[in-house]
């Protein structure tokens, strides 16, 4: 089941008595969040004004756009869930597995394939979305009242999928497997600079005569332009304000500045200027320094936050850009730190919602309302995190998952098959502990510990990564838990960047030409194990799980939770240390090996 | 030009292939006058063949099953 304790909120809870009449079941996202009501609330009131109520879109249109964003994201609670509202709305199962397979040759119209490819480019990699899309779609006959509820759908799978994620929710229906093979979404079409928005028609409206716009000017002292944009929609406007007033401005669970914290945090690790600038604004004006909000925006670990609010900062960016690594674990370590599970709901929620306000903002165009004091310039090298495997898939590039009929077949019960599981992995996981631990008796002792935690969570694992990865990210886990349990000084999260500069080689002799004929294979193993068991740990178990276990840098930094960066300063700085350890062994006059 | 501290920051990018080609230029230009650097280079690529070579850590399937069997049978006793 979910990650929070679900409480009874009675037959006459009017969001569930409308699901019931709407879908003929309440789903499990709603139904995990029972400890807040009042996020049930504001989610229901954005579904139905965005999704349920016809205008401009018809409704099977907007669900194509969730299923095959859902699929992009890899979240198999929304995909199912989706699918189950395709079929309710009558869409033939034979038509459902081509939109499946490939959305593109589904025999959609032209217009129709357009409408998805540009709503999986702003789901996906909405920093790269610019005016072209938007024009090009309104080219295809879109009017701006569909591109605007296109817009808004698409924000509101990016909310759900994140939501779902959060809250641990678990599939009403047969799961839909999420085929290895899947949609390419996006017009290969550079960004245009300087096309600002905002993109689609609008209303001007007076804050005086518009309700929904003086709630902004009360509670911000001014309308924010993402709001301004969609003029056309004020019964979305005013559930948007209802859902802001309630995750958001309301602070007696975790307080405004927290929440403020997440969306700053999030924001910037979407490259959303928009957000960054107008959220650093309203920092400041609840007594944050600008440059404080800078630091919490380029990076929370080194801002002045309590260490509580430096944990949570960590839990809502791994739950909003990688949310396939994202478990039950995360949950308990925010436990840790003191946080009750009201608090904990409320930072899956405004992630959620920092991922609905990105993705609207980068559709829409919106202007910043103040200087940004930091543009996020969508570098596709830079973005590498948003779109690379470990969370927005590619999903052509994906290779099948060899573990996932295994897989499958342990989580419907067929206990026996687990073992083959253990008997793949079992090499891979050791080295990672001895890795982390540095201590070969220790990491068999781990093994199991690990793969009982593989077993136990097995329902939890999403498949948005390779069973492999995840299997080692867990190996990781528990192994710097062990780590921590001994007190040991060693940790693999300490600023590598600062011991990076200035590593100058000592041993500058020259190696011999064939150095491995200098001794036995068992001599060189031997020293191999001794030099890289006395690395210090964050660069062991980079070491070993580039280099010995041959790991790719992408499933590396995936399992370890680090940036691509970050892992090949580490590899870096811990393959010079093993050079300088063998030096001595190999150049030309050493002879031989002592150990 | 370059020293031999930007050479060392690429030195990894530089053997797995990774630097745009006038970077690469660059460190090429660096290495054909700097003894040391050229050192470097040549042993960590050794350094990396005599690691990736040695097997290190690795054990034989046998050392595994017993770990297996603990693990299987905790499993079916939580389930029983």
């Amino acid at each position: 089941m979910g990650y929070f304790r679900e409480e009874e909120l009675g037959s006459s809870f009017p969001p569930f008595v409308a699901f019931l009449d709407e879908f003929g079941f309440v789903p499990h996202v709603f139904r995990a969040q029972t400890i807040l009501p009042r996020l049930i609330e504001a989610e229901a009131a954005l579904l139905s004004t965005i999704v349920l109520k016809e205008q401009a879109l018809p409704r099977i249109q907007k669900e194509y756009i969730s299923l095959t964003l859902a699929q992009a994201n890899r979240n198999t609670y929304c995909v199912t869930a989706h699918h189950q509202m395709l079929r309710l709305l009558g869409v033939p199962e034979q038509q459902l597995d081509r939109i499946f397979g490939d959305y593109a040759q589904a025999g959609l119209s032209p217009a129709d394939t357009d409408l998805l490819s540009f709503t999986l480019k702003l789901g996906t990699i909405g920093p790269f979305v610019s005016r072209d899309d938007v024009t090009g779609a309104l080219a295809h006959g879109w009017t701006d009242e569909s591109m605007l509820e296109a817009i808004l759908t698409t924000a509101l799978t990016n909310f759900l999928c994140t939501l779902s994620t959060g809250v641990g929710a678990a599939p009403e229906f047969t799961p839909r497997q999420i085929p290895a093979i899947g949609p390419s979404p996006f017009f290969a079409k550079p960004s245009s600079e300087g096309s600002s928005g905002p993109y689609l028609r609008a209303i001007e409206r007076n804050p005086a005569d518009f309700p929904p716009f003086a709630f902004f000017v009360d509670e911000f002292g001014f309308v924010p332009n993402i709001f301004r944009a969609q003029t056309l929609r004020p019964d979305i406007l005013e559930a948007e304000a209802s859902a802001i007033s309630t995750v958001l401005l309301t602070g007696d669970v975790l307080t405004r500045l927290q929440k403020e914290y997440i969306l700053l945090a999030v924001s910037a690790a979407n490259l959303n200027t928009y957000s960054v600038a107008v959220h650093g604004e309203m920092l400041r004006t609840l007594g944050v320094a600008a440059e404080d909000s800078d630091q919490i925006a380029a990076d929370h670990h080194q801002a002045r936050l309590a260490e509580a609010d430096q944990a949570l900062l960590d839990f809502a960016l791994k739950l909003a850009v990688q949310p396939s690594m994202f478990s039950r674990s995360d949950i308990e370590a925010l436990r840790s730190h003191g946080f009750i599970e009201e608090q904990i709901l409320e930072a899956v929620a405004m992630t959620s919602l920092t991922n609905f306000l990105n993705t609207l903002q980068m559709g829409l165009g919106a202007t910043p309302d103040f200087a940004p004091r930091r543009v996020f310039r969508p570098d596709p090298a830079k973005i590498a995190h948003l779109s690379a495997p470990a969370h927005r898939p590619s999903l052509a590039e994906r290779p099948v998952d060899p573990d996932a009929e295994i897989v499958a077949r342990v989580r419907n019960g067929d206990l026996d098959v687990f073992e083959e599981l253990i008997n793949r992995h079992s090499r891979r996981v050791y080295r990672t502990l001895v890795g982390i631990l540095g201590n070969e008796d220790e990491a068999r002792d781990a093994m199991q510990d690990t793969f009982l935690k593989v077993f136990q969570h097995l329902g939890d694992f999403q498949q948005r990564s390779k069973f492999s990865t995840w299997l080692v990210s867990i190996a990781g886990n528990t192994g710097l838990q062990r780590l921590r349990e001994r007190r040991h000084l060693e940790s693999l999260d300490d600023d590598v960047s600062a011991s990076e500069e200035g590593f100058r080689p000592r041993e500058v002799r020259a190696w011999a030409d064939d150095p491995e004929e200098l001794c036995s294979k068992a001599e060189i193993r031997a020293l191999v194990e001794k030099t890289v068991m006395k690395l210090p740990a964050k660069y062991r178990v980079v070491v070993v799980l580039r280099d010995l276990e041959q790991l790719s840098i992408e499933d590396t930094a995936e399992a370890l939770g680090l940036g691509i960066p970050a892992l090949k300063a580490r590899h870096l700085r811990g393959r010079l240390m093993v050079r300088e350890a063998l030096s001595p062994h190999f150049t030309g006059g050493a002879q031989g090996v002592t150990v | 030009m370059i020293s031999c501290t930007d050479f060392m920051a690429e030195i990894a990018n530089y053997l797995d292939g990774e630097v745009a080609a006038d970077v690469r230029s660059q460190l090429e230009n660096h290495l054909s006058h700097c003894k040391t650097c050229q050192v470097v280079l040549d042993s960590t690529r050794k350094t990396l063949k005599i690691v990736t070579d040695s097997g290190s850590f690795d054990l034989p399937e046998a050392a595994f099953k017993p770990i297996a069997e603990r693990i299987m049978a905790r499993i079916r006793s939580a389930r029983r």
